[in-house]
Order: structure tokens, then sequence, then C-alpha cells
């Protein structure tokens, strides 16, 4: 991970797609080699391979050279240009894969995104469109990014034949603001979508039963929704899932989701995803896990001055991007107990000087 | 001695585990796995540590998403469980240590 003159050097598949994001952010090239080197089937995979496309698309002079065998990637970076795009995403990931870095630079572009993702729209490995769209978005908000911002999920797609296609629209910022998140409070309410495509269309119902016969013990103000899809919009293979998050008095977001898998009851799905959500909601914080990255890499970004948010422990997936944000920005978070006075306290409070970043693509608009 | 240790449970120093040490994700988070390595002293002192190429698994993937483990999942199937998350919500009072 040393850094020679403005080109950032890592190994490894992993953790890609954070290190393409801030290179592109920081405008810093980044070299990858020994992307599996050692593996039979060596080098990039093709989803890999259509994030870096896709990338290309929603920047302008941005320049990719992959090396022979694949294992070697350099990308230069260009403007985030943004507007309209269009981009088909294979089936060996899902939209989410691809959209969680296009949220990262989207606000950052020339013109507002305009992105349209077909593929796969919920798998058990990325953010389901759903949660994207009820719990992402809304994370952008703490930091001043919100008229206009929609995920629209037009048609719904579920493994292995994908078919869904969803628009992400998001406006432009010259800044963000600086966040200062540090009161979890308490939760009030509870919202959850369940949907069913391709199979009998009670299994929605069923998974919303079964999770309320968990959660209506803890408030009133519960709303799980059954979204359903007919036809063309069902995408092309049967699945089923349920999305819940948590609000707080605070507007603290947590969340969890289960999809369906061959032999399990709907119930059961439903009790997962239940059980999954009272995990997330019982490390608290005021941001969940899933959402540590994205809000400290908008904390980094923020305007001079410090920003503070109370979390839970950094995931493995955090820790590597604390050290990347550092290689790329040269930032590094204060990270202290959230309560010095009790030695139990699992809360932990990030807090980073700003980098004042501004827009530099739209003011040449 | 290591209960001892391990029964301190003194908080970690996050800032320094990540900035300043070359462990891996894991490794600060679940403590280091060393063999006979009589002290954890991360001192400038220690010259070189053997980079472990553990966690490099070739189909370990990209994921926002972590799998939830079912012992995780199991013990929200118990009724003391689920009764110690009330404070969390606003109906549920105040927290059982004043959190």
């Amino acid at each position: 991970m040393a850094q020679i003159g403005s080109i950032v050097q890592f190994s490894g598949h992993q953790h890609l797609r954070q290190r393409l994001v801030l290179s592109i952010l920081s405008g810093k090239h980044v070299r990858i080699d020994k992307i599996r080197s050692e593996d039979k089937n060596p080098g990039l995979r093709d989803f890999e391979v259509s994030l870096l496309r896709l990338l290309e698309k929603v920047t302008n002079g941005t320049i990719i050279e992959i090396s022979l065998t694949g294992t070697a990637i350099l990308l230069k970076p260009g403007i985030i240009s943004g507007g309209p795009i269009t981009h088909d995403c294979p089936l060996s990931r899902s939209i989410g894969y691809f959209l969680e870095p296009i949220i990262m630079l989207s606000p950052f572009a020339k013109k507002p995104v305009h992105l349209t993702l077909k593929g796969i729209t919920t798998d058990e490995h990325d953010l389901s469109v759903d949660l994207l769209r009820t719990v992402t978005l809304p994370h952008l908000q703490l930091f001043g990014i919100s008229d206009g911002l929609e995920l629209r999920i037009k048609r719904r797609g579920a493994a292995p034949g994908g078919g869904g296609e969803v628009q992400f629209l998001c406006p432009v910022v010259k800044q963000v603001k600086t966040l200062n998140f540090i009161e979890p409070g308490k939760i009030k309410r509870i919202r959850g979508i369940a949907h069913a495509v391709r199979v009998n269309p009670q299994f929605s119902n069923r998974m919303i039963e079964a999770a309320r016969s968990i959660l209506n013990r803890y408030i009133p103000d519960i709303y799980l929704y059954s979204d359903v899809y007919k036809g063309d919009e069902s995408g092309k293979s049967p699945g089923y899932a349920l999305s819940l998050l948590t609000e707080s008095t605070t507007s603290a977001l947590h969340c969890a989701e289960a999809i369906s898998e061959p032999g399990v009851a709907p119930e059961d799905i439903g009790l997962k995803a239940t059980r999954a959500l009272l995990a997330e909601v019982n490390r608290g914080g005021c941001v969940d896990r899933k959402h540590q990255t994205l809000v400290l890499l908008m904390m980094v970004l923020g305007s001079e001055d410090v920003g503070r948010c109370r979390m839970g422990e950094p995931t493995p997936r955090t820790i590597q991007f604390l050290r990347d944000v550092q290689s790329f920005f040269g930032t590094s978070f204060k990270i202290v107990s959230a309560d010095t006075s009790d030695p139990e306290c699992t809360h932990l409070l990030y807090s980073c000087y700003g980098t004042g970043y501004v827009n530099a693509n739209r003011t040449l608009a | 001695a290591e209960a001892a240790s391990s029964r301190k449970a003194r908080q970690k120093d996050w800032t320094k585990l990540i900035y300043s040490t070359s462990l891996t994700a894991e490794e600060i988070l679940h403590g280091e796995k060393q063999e006979q390595k009589s002290d954890v002293e991360m001192d400038e002192d220690d010259l070189f540590q053997v980079k472990k190429t553990t966690g490099d698994d070739a189909e370990a993937l990209d994921m926002s998403k972590e799998s939830v483990e079912k012992e995780e999942l199991k013990k929200w199937e118990d009724e003391d469980m689920l009764e110690s998350i009330r404070h969390l919500f606003i109906t549920g009072g105040d927290g059982p240590l004043g959190e």
C-alpha cells in the first residue's frame, strides 16, 4: 500500500469497489495487482469487468488498463460526468453490487445522474433495491443530498434469471454538510417491504405475519407493506424476500433482510429477517453496519470542520475502508469509546476533520 | 495469565490498531491468534511482521451484507433476549442500566 507519486497501489481482488470509488473521488491513480493470481481461474471476474465498464460510463476521460491475464488493473480517473446512463448488470451479482459505489460517486457528478440498471434486484450478498431505496438513500440526506434523490423499482428480478430494472436519480451537490450524529434516540417505528414474484402472492403475507408475531410486542407503529409485481414486472425467476427497518426518534436507521431459500417456508424467512433486525438493533448506534462506509466516506468529504458519528464496532470491511481512505485522502479518524466512564460500552465515536471536498465537476458546468 | 488478560477486556485503542499496525481486520476484531509470541507489543522496535496470507480467499466476495450466523439468530428465540432490548424502543421506558 505504498504511495508513489499520485499512484496508490494495492494487491488482491478484495475491496475493489471502495478503492475504485476513492480513486475517482480523489483523482489519484490506482494500480491493483495480484488479482486472484494464485487462483486456478485467475484475474477479474465478469462482474468486476462490468463494474469497470459502468464506471467508464459514469465518468468522462477515465483510462482503465487491464493486464493481459486480467490479474492487474490501472485506473486513471477522469471527471464524474453523470447524465443519463443505462447498464446491464451480469447475473453473477445483483444490482446492489453496482449501485452501491455509484451512490458514493453520483452527488459529485457534473450533471445529475439518471442511471438505469438491469439485472437481479435482490440477492443474499448485496443490499437489495428495497434497502437501498428505504435505508441507503436517507443516509445521504444527512449530508444535505436530498432534492431529486430517488430510486424507482420498475421491475423486480430474482436470481438466477434476473430481469429486474431500477432507475436511480441523484442530484449534484457543491459540498456535503458536516455530520454531527451522536444521539441514537429510541426506535419509534418499524417499516418493511415484503415481495413475492412468480410464486404464490400469499407468501408476502405469510412473511409479514411471522415478522409481526415477534415485533408487535415492542411498538404499535409497524407497517409492513406487501409489494406486488405482476406479469412482466416480476422478472424471470421465482423468489421472495422481506426487508425490514427501524427508525429512531433521531432518524437513526437499522435494517435487515432475508430472502427465499429452497425448501424453507416463507414464515421462516420472515422470522430470519426479524431476528437479524433485532440483532442489528441490539448493536445500536446511529448508523448500522451496512452503512458504516458510506457515512464515513461522506464525513471525509465534508466541509473543513470536525464531523462526528456514533456507531458500533467497525466491520472488517470498514477497517479496511478506513485504511484505504487514509491512503487516498490522508484523512484518519479518531475512534474512541462513546462513553469512557463505562467499560462495557461497545459504541464508538468516530470523528474526523473533513477535507472540504468541493465538487469541481459541477462548477465547470 | 491468559485468563487475566482476557478478563481485563480493556477497551481497544481502535485508532492505533487501525492506523499504526499491520494487523488484519479479523485480528483487530477477534484478537490475534499468534503462535508463541510472548506478548503483543507493537513497538517501533518490532521490525518486521510476517505477512499472513489468511483471509485472502480467492472467492471471498466484496459484499456489503454480512451473512448472519445461525447462532446469532438462535439467540432471539429466547424470551429474555427479546425483552432485553425493550428499552431501545420509545415505549420501553429507561434502560436497565440507565444507558
